[in-house]
């Protein structure tokens, strides 16, 4: 939002036409979902990997799938399963016999966007492959480090646990997603129209029309200058103190962590950047502040046989503590 | 089929016959010779060795080889609680499982008293779980509006004192907490230390209050989060559309 009285210090065009083009571009096929694409852009602006989860048949892979067409860069899909094992992901050291040498041969992980399909239907050991190249960009195979290209995303589906055949992630692993998009059923008018573009035809005809719209180069680009974005000290503060809250409420067994602060803070500028600003408000902090905490925190026990969500939890936090003004 | 089932049978007949007639050779049985015995008479002098009596007695001084137990003092009393638990187990003694029915019945009156008062607790919605944890450390952050009141603020003399000085920013924040009282005044909108601008500028129902509104929030934010320079100027501007507004229409 511009104001009249005060000169940009930032100039935000190009990233704000890159979001409208990813916005127009996954409004083609993905019916309503606002929101969830709002948080997937707002994401791969700050640098981070996106956990999108919902009960099966509500577009997440799809909405992912699209996220990464619509970017020109290295592109791969990771189906787990729950026999894959951990070098099926990084890669392994294969024996070659004419030059008498074991030689590297890369695992799917080495590219830009990667989508890892149903990610909790394979066990603890393969996920904790992922631990070292989600936090630090790199995989480290016999002794040998192997850096990521950047952009460097990792898009992961998941099923809710309830659902058959789906393994808890590991806390570790959880903390290194920036997010975990929640996608609800669509509303009846959102579900009328899926059903009518399906019978139209139209879905399957766009999905092949489906042309890039941004550079891996310039998401490089783009996430520097959201990194640059002005952050109050007052609001450093509010997201200081909802991390602190989280640790010491008694619904929780387990808080947020540090990186969750961090998380906080890298997500509003993206969000601000998104809506225009150069700054960043407490309303940025607070749109965040649920799908960066949910997949961090824990409740107690008690409270999970009660039925309370974090979701709830986080509210709660939130209305605790008092806005900067 | 009779003939050719006789002729089998008389044909094994033969065979029979004839492996019985084969000639088995004799088993040639050797004969061990013994060879004659040699005794040979130990002649070496036996000199008998007796125990060192002085390393003997210097051995028995050390702990290492004292095996007796040292029941200096008895045992602990922590030793002495479970022997006497385990003592309540002993159902061979007719004293002792007597006891051990007191035990019993004392032990269920004291879990029966516990669970009421869990239950009563739980009815009046005390966290039973709750009281025994150690309650948590509030961080106290330094935010001037918590101690603040919006409606006990004099506005217009901090305003006034603020620009005196030329902290405009300032200014602009005391002239958006006073256009929050205005709306508070009005009950257009509930005011609480919690909400956002966004949460005030959707509680407003009226289009052109909400947008009115929505633009002072602007020019706040700019200042207040942006950390935009303001100059006197500027601030006139701004202090003009505040108070044009006064809790109406900018």
């Amino acid at each position: 939002m511009e104001n009249e009285n005060f000169e940009q210090r930032t100039d935000l065009s190009k990233l704000s036409a890159a979001v409208d083009k990813i916005k127009t571009t996954l409004a083609q096929i993905i019916v309503g979902q606002q929101d969830v694409i709002e948080l997937v852009i707002a994401g791969i602006l700050a640098d981070g990997h996106i956990l999108i989860e919902g009960v099966p048949g509500v577009a997440k892979t799809l909405t992912a799938k699209l996220v990464a067409k619509a970017i020109d860069a290295k592109y791969s899909r990771i189906q787990f399963t729950p026999d894959l094992m951990p070098s099926d992901v990084l890669g392994t050291s294969v024996f070659n016999p004419k030059s008498t040498a074991f030689e590297f041969k890369q695992g799917p992980i080495f590219g830009n966007i990667i989508l890892i399909d149903e990610i909790n239907r394979a066990p603890a050991k393969t996920q904790s492959a992922l631990f070292e190249v989600m936090e630090e960009r790199q995989v480290t195979i016999d002794g040998q480090t192997y850096k990521m290209d950047e952009p460097f995303i990792v898009l992961a589906t998941q099923n809710p646990v309830e659902q058959e055949g789906t393994y808890r992630l590991p806390e570790a692993q959880l903390d290194r997603f920036l997010f975990k998009i929640e996608i609800k059923y669509p509303s009846l008018e959102e579900e009328i129209a899926i059903v009518t573009q399906q019978h139209q035809q139209k879905t399957t005809e766009q999905l092949s029309h489906i042309n890039a719209v941004l550079a891996g180069a310039d998401i490089i680009a783009l996430r520097k200058q959201v990194r640059e974005l002005y952050v109050e000290p007052k609001i450093l503060a509010f997201t200081a103190q909802i991390i602190h809250e989280s640790r010491s409420n008694k619904s929780l067994f387990l808080g947020g962590s540090p990186r969750a602060s961090l998380a906080i803070v890298n997500a509003a500028k993206a969000m601000a950047a998104i809506k225009g600003r150069d700054f960043v408000t407490p309303d940025d902090i607070i749109s965040v502040a649920k799908p960066v905490l949910r997949h961090r925190i824990m409740l107690t026990p008690d409270k999970e046989m009660e039925g309370v969500t974090p979701d709830e939890v986080i509210s709660q936090i939130i209305q605790k503590i008092e806005v900067p003004r | 089929m009779l003939r050719t089932v006789c002729l089998f049978i008389f044909m094994l007949f033969c065979i029979h016959g004839y492996a019985g007639k084969v000639p088995v050779p004799k088993p040639v049985v050797k004969i061990a010779v013994k060879p004659k015995a040699v005794l040979v008479t130990d002649t070496a002098t036996i000199t008998p060795r007796q125990f060192d009596t002085t390393a003997l007695t210097a051995y028995k001084k050390l702990p290492e080889f004292v095996y007796r137990e040292n029941y200096d003092g008895g045992p602990s009393l922590w030793t002495r609680f479970w022997r006497w638990f385990w003592s309540l187990f002993d159902f061979k003694d007719k004293r002792v499982t007597s006891n051990f029915f007191v035990f019993l019945k004392y032990f269920f009156i004291a879990l029966g008293v516990a669970a009421i008062i869990f239950l009563v607790l739980k009815l009046a919605g005390i966290n039973v779980l709750n009281t025994f944890r150690r309650n948590p450390k509030v961080a106290k952050l330094a935010y001037a509006e918590s101690e603040e009141n919006i409606h006990e603020i004099d506005f217009d003399t901090e305003i006034e004192k603020a620009v005196a000085v030329n902290n405009y920013r300032l200014a602009v924040r005391m002239l958006y907490l006073k256009s929050l009282k205005q709306l508070s005044d009005k009950g257009l909108i509930d005011w609480q230390l919690n909400k956002t601008n966004t949460t005030y500028i959707n509680e407003l129902t009226d289009n052109s209050q909400r947008e009115a509104f929505k633009r002072l929030t602007n020019q706040f934010e700019y200042v207040w989060y942006g950390d935009f320079a303001i100059n006197g100027d500027v601030f006139k501007t701004i202090s003009l559309l505040f108070n044009n507004f006064k809790g109406g229409t900018a």
